[in-house]
């Protein structure tokens, strides 16, 4: 059962990618599975760091991949930031 | 005024008459650039949009915001800005609120949301007399020219 969370972050991404949530798994791929092209990338960044109040490195974007990789990558943040 | 049209032409690739930006006023660090525009009553649109009608087409005020845009990549990328890469617009989320018209001096500021070395998403307000003309949001990429 995903957590509301989680739930957030793919009603985000679906909003801007617009795929139905239902069909967003958490390790899908956004580049080869979902079609994300670099624009859509970047409102994804953009849309995240606005919600939550972070900022994500250029260099950290790339490793950003999927939804499951969004909720590894604010825990992190969590963490150093406790 | 900070920077002229020769600063705004070394770095923008829109020559006249599709130049929309007659200097920029004020720069914040690499977040904000508010530029101005004056509406010269004898601009080419305004014979057909529209005959006896004079308002400035809301497509090229969202060019004149999209090259504002511009500038604040340049802002936060001069090394990639200054090598005359392709802009290419993705997106755009836009609300037009008044008119344009004749003698009109258009203030655009636009503002940093997220810039990559590839892509943008950059936030603008044009207002004219301090009332707001029109809102938009842009998503662009940047391809280096080889």
């Amino acid at each position: 059962m995903p957590s509301n969370y989680e739930k957030e972050i793919t009603q985000l991404v679906s909003e801007i990618i617009e795929i139905p949530e239902e069909k967003i798994a958490p390790d899908a791929d956004f580049f080869t599975d979902l079609g994300v092209d670099s624009l859509k990338a970047i409102e994804i960044v953009a849309a995240f760091e606005k919600k939550y109040r972070l900022i994500i490195p250029e260099q950290d974007i790339p490793k950003i991949r999927t939804v499951k990789h969004i909720l590894d990558y604010t825990k992190n943040i969590k963490k150093e930031t406790k | 005024m900070i920077w002229d049209k020769e600063k705004i032409k070394s770095i923008l690739p829109q020559r006249e008459p599709f130049l929309f930006i007659d200097e920029v006023i004020e720069i914040e660090s690499n977040q904000k650039v508010i530029a101005r525009k004056h509406i010269d009553p004898d601009e080419f649109f305004f014979n057909g949009h529209f005959p006896g009608n004079p308002v400035m087409p809301g497509v090229l005020l969202i060019e004149a915001m999209a090259q504002t845009s511009i500038l604040v990549y340049y802002l936060c990328k001069p090394e990639i800005a200054n090598a005359h890469p392709t802009y290419y617009l993705g997106k755009v989320k836009s609300e037009f609120l008044t008119p344009v018209l004749p003698n009109d001096d258009i203030i655009i500021e636009a503002r940093n949301i997220k810039i990559t070395d590839t892509a943008g998403v950059v936030n603008t307000i044009a207002r004219v007399d301090g009332k707001t003309a029109a809102k938009a949001e842009f998503v662009f990429g940047i391809k280096k020219n080889e």
